[in-house]
């Protein structure tokens, strides 16, 4: 037999063992009320299908057809009433607390009644994600606590991500093509702030957010080194929203133009710029650049995951309610085995699918995002302390850059390159395979129900428009591909270069 | 590609060509707005008009019956380059020629004398037909009851193309505990005929889709009692390989949509279509677009030269070429990114629109069992 370093030779090649089967290492290590804590948000997510999102989805998509620019805002307010603005953010902020991976699942089943209204819930926390991970404590603790006042007051504040623009889509998300790109969003220093001008597009829920994380560069040659990071709230002078798109789908979550014309941020809605990163760390600004991207979509991309299984599972349950209504020849369409072997198909593709994103949220568990708040002693810590202790005393601490620099410390520049590249990785792997799953599944649930799937009142064909747009945003598939290969198989080819042919 | 194979094509792909052009693209994106937006019937009706004084619903309908009487290549050439454009024609012509060649396949040449030579314009030219229903496939389908004064017909029958536009109606109906069908000549404009809102669907919107309920209205048989299967399948046989035409329009177009936008849109400070992998999903559109075009050509050979198997060829080629078409239209919007997805380009409507010529002439699942079961036969 093998003795123990052998074991642990063999087990550290490529493909590292601990790497590919994530699941066996760390389902074992998580705090045993996630569990209770995730039930519950997936029953509360049923209830509010039930009671809204079902009622709702057809209705609002109808109306976005016949008037391009109704926005779903009685939606936006029912969200908020059903407090699913804060659940997810963390009580350190004023939130709910609830564990991050619990949100796909609750994503998921929204998503299986509707994508666009899962959408329009699940980009508050993009924002969100984006806005925590550039690590600015004093920021942070000012957007998210507009967010709790707003879910009090019944006047809902969310956040959009604000990085795509009119010549660069796929550049921002890379910062080797973010090098090269088409940028047109500058900041300009000033004193006290920056001076920002531009625009920004395809910013879901744009219209609807009260806040935006804007990506900006003070050169915009040489994007990838200049990134400054801004929070930008509506009604600041020289911001104002533009058109929002007339999409194929997914049409309940505006995708809006934002546009700013000297638009004055002041120092202190300033996340990142190029001094606060000398503050930490001695890594580059571009190295730094590509750490909050990959930060940001190793979460968003699982969350997109989510979306797509929901829309597979909102195909196959479309489906398995025609068969079993459905009569060919005089017997129920299930009794055939073509039939009966296509859902199970469909099915298979779900649960597949919910594997790929789970492994992406252990990732983002253990070695990402989410490692500080999933260990134990932290999470219960979190769990069972009264919210007075953190609004009277690790509150004002927020304000302090001890704060910032603790956490850019942690989460940045401790961060090992090597969980940096699984994470994201495994993000990219689940968001173009549930996707993919998701646009499958709405094509195999047309063809089983013909002519009554293609009818807008049955939401089967609903379930297909808004399923494209899966594998385009938070990257296309494409670029998540080629994402997966630089971030886990490029060790195994050494030779390989990316962005550079 | 078909008309490389006829030349006599040549003059009428032009003019074709012109007309997609010059009268349907400039309002696509208008037309797909239906049934909302400031489109209606009478605004659809000035493009029918136009496609009806050019002859375009009775292309394969016998010059007696003041048709233009070409073959199904023509056909397929014609729906094709509309469909490039804006499919939801293709269907409006496709709609004509279904009805019509139910009612040649029946022998019923006393029908088509009393419709088409005296019609004066599209409404009353242009015979309504559920162009997406195989009837065989339908468990519940309108009851039909003869008396003295003839057939009378009650029931409801959904999705019917055209059915808020036309006069007339080609409708398969059952008689009380029969099985077999039969197809009957309906006026719409009936008093016991009452017609849905048009429907919301999928894709091909500039072509209206009703649901009608039938009470009591008199009908006119189409043929011989009891043999609609017949008829339907002999017109289906045909008829297939012109939905696989129109797939295969939109395949083309998409592939046009998706190479214009590639080379003029950068990425990384080089064009698009420089980078190896965009290559390659255009590569591989174009392949299919291509195994596409091949398949409804040689079909038509096929279906020229009557070839014995030529039915078989006809629906298994078209089962493939609308399979290819899925796949090339969701890389079509993919190759354009998030303008892909949006209503100002082409590519999300051709989403659409293949997967609604997918659902022609019935449930794709049973088209194939019912192809091997003859292939086995």
């Amino acid at each position: 037999m093998l003795n123990r370093s052998e074991v642990k030779s063999f087990i550290s090649r490529f493909p590292r063992f601990e790497d590919e089967t994530l699941a066996l290492y760390y389902a074992p290590r998580m705090p045993k009320a996630i569990i209770k804590e995730t039930e519950k948000v997936v029953a509360l997510a049923r209830k509010f299908n039930d009671e809204v999102a079902r009622p709702l989805c057809l209705e609002i998509d109808r109306k976005t057809h016949e008037d391009p620019d109704y926005f779903p805002l009685e939606l936006v307010k029912k969200a908020n009433e059903w407090g699913f603005y804060t659940l997810w953010i963390p009580k350190l902020f004023g939130g709910k607390g609830y564990n991050m991976p619990s949100l796909s699942y609750f994503l998921e089943e929204i998503g299986s009644v509707c994508v666009g209204i899962s959408n329009v819930i699940g980009v508050h926390y993009l924002g969100m994600a984006a806005c925590m991970m550039l690590c600015n404590t004093k920021v942070i603790k000012k957007v998210l606590s507009e967010v709790a006042e707003g879910e009090k007051a019944g006047d809902p504040c969310l956040i959009s991500y604000a990085i795509t623009e009119p010549g660069a889509g796929t550049d921002v998300e890379e910062v080797e093509l973010e090098a090269r790109g088409r940028l047109g969003c500058q900041a300009k220093k000033v004193k006290g702030g920056y001076l920002l001008n531009g625009s920004k597009v395809f910013i879901s829920n744009g219209h609807l957010s009260k806040w935006s994380v804007v990506y900006a560069y003070t050169d915009l040659k040489r994007g990838a080194d200049t990134k400054v990071a801004l929070m930008v709230k509506q009604g600041m002078k020289g911001f104002s929203l533009g058109r929002h798109e007339n999409k194929m789908g997914q049409r309940a979550c505006p995708a809006s133009v934002l546009n700013f014309e000297d638009c004055f941020v002041p120092d202190e809605l300033v996340a990142v710029d190029a001094d606060s990163i000398k503050s930490f760390t001695k890594k580059s600004p571009r190295d730094m650049n590509m750490q909050h991207i990959d930060y940001v979509f190793s979460l968003s991309r699982a969350g997109v995951g989510a979306f797509g299984i929901g829309a597979a599972r909102g195909a196959f349950e479309a489906a398995l309610r025609y068969a079993n209504e459905t009569e060919i020849d005089g017997k129920p369409m299930v009794c055939y085995e073509w039939v009966q072997c296509r859902l199970a198909e469909m099915y298979a593709n779900v649960r597949l699918g919910r594997l790929a994103y789970n492994e992406a949220n252990l990732a983002n568990q253990h070695r990402g995002t989410y490692n500080l708040l999933q260990m134990k002693p932290i999470y219960y810590y979190l769990k069972y302390t009264p919210l007075p202790f953190f609004s009277t005393i690790i509150s004002p601490l927020l304000n302090t850059s001890f704060a910032t620099w603790l956490l850019s410390k942690w989460y940045i520049d401790w961060q090992k390159p090597g969980d940096q590249h699984l994470t994201t990785g495994l993000a990219s792997m689940a968001k173009f395979s549930c996707t993919d799953f998701g646009v499958r599944n709405c094509q195999m649930a047309l063809e089983l129900m013909g002519k009554t799937g293609l009818r807008q009142d049955n939401g089967a064909e609903k379930i297909l428009r808004d399923a494209k747009l899966l594998q385009i945003y938070e990257g296309t598939n494409q670029l998540n591909r080629i994402n997966l290969f630089k971030s886990i198989i490029a060790p195994a080819s050494p030779k390989a270069a990316f962005f550079e042919e | 590609m078909l008309t490389a194979l006829n030349k006599d094509l040549k003059p009428f792909e032009e003019l074709i060509t012109s007309f997609s052009r010059g009268e349907l693209k400039p309002h696509v994106e208008e037309h797909d707005r239906f049934p909302f937006g400031t489109l209606d019937v009478n605004l659809i009706e000035d493009a029918f008009r136009k496609i009806f004084d050019l002859g375009f619903l009775g292309i394969m309908l016998p010059e007696k019956f003041s048709g233009i009487g070409q073959g199904i290549s023509a056909m397929c050439m014609m729906l094709g380059h509309v469909a490039e454009v804006d499919a939801s024609y293709s269907l409006i012509i496709l709609t004509s020629s279904l009805s019509q060649q139910i009612i040649l396949n029946a022998g019923a040449e006393e029908i088509a004398e009393k419709v088409y030579p005296s019609a004066n314009s599209a409404r009353e030219y242009l015979i309504s037909f559920p162009s997406f229903t195989d009837p065989g496939q339908a468990t519940i389908l309108p009851q039909v009851s003869s008396g003295r004064e003839g057939y009378t017909i009650t029931g409801k029958l959904d999705y019917l193309v055209l059915g808020n536009f036309s006069n007339w109606a080609v409708l398969p109906a059952r008689t009380a505990g029969s099985k077999a069908y039969s197809f009957f000549l309906v006026n719409l404009n009936d008093q016991g005929v009452t017609k849905s809102n048009p429907i919301f669907s999928l894709g091909l919107h500039a072509c209206p889709i009703v649901d009608i309920a039938l009470d009591n209205v008199s009908a006119r048989i189409i043929g011989e009692e009891g043999q609609g299967q017949k008829y339907f399948d002999m017109t289906s046989r045909i008829m297939h390989v012109a939905t696989a035409a129109i797939n295969a329009g939109i395949m083309r177009g998409s592939l046009k949509e998706a190479i214009e936008y590639t080379k003029e849109r950068e990425q990384g400070g080089k064009a698009v279509i420089n980078w190896s992998e965009v290559r390659m999903l255009l590569a591989n559109m174009a392949i299919k677009s291509k195994a596409a075009e091949l398949c409804v050509t040689q079909t038509c050979k096929a279906i020229d030269e009557n070839l014995r198997d030529w039915g078989w060829i006809s629906i298994a080629s078209t089962l493939h070429v609308h399979d290819l078409a899925c796949d090339v239209v969701t890389d079509g919007v993919q190759l354009l990114g998030g303008y892909g997805y949006m209503k100002d380009y082409g590519q999300e409507k051709r989403y659409r629109d293949a997967r609604q010529v997918q659902a022609l002439l019935g449930l794709v699942p049973l088209k194939k069992l019912a192809l091997i079961n003859e292939h086995i036969a």
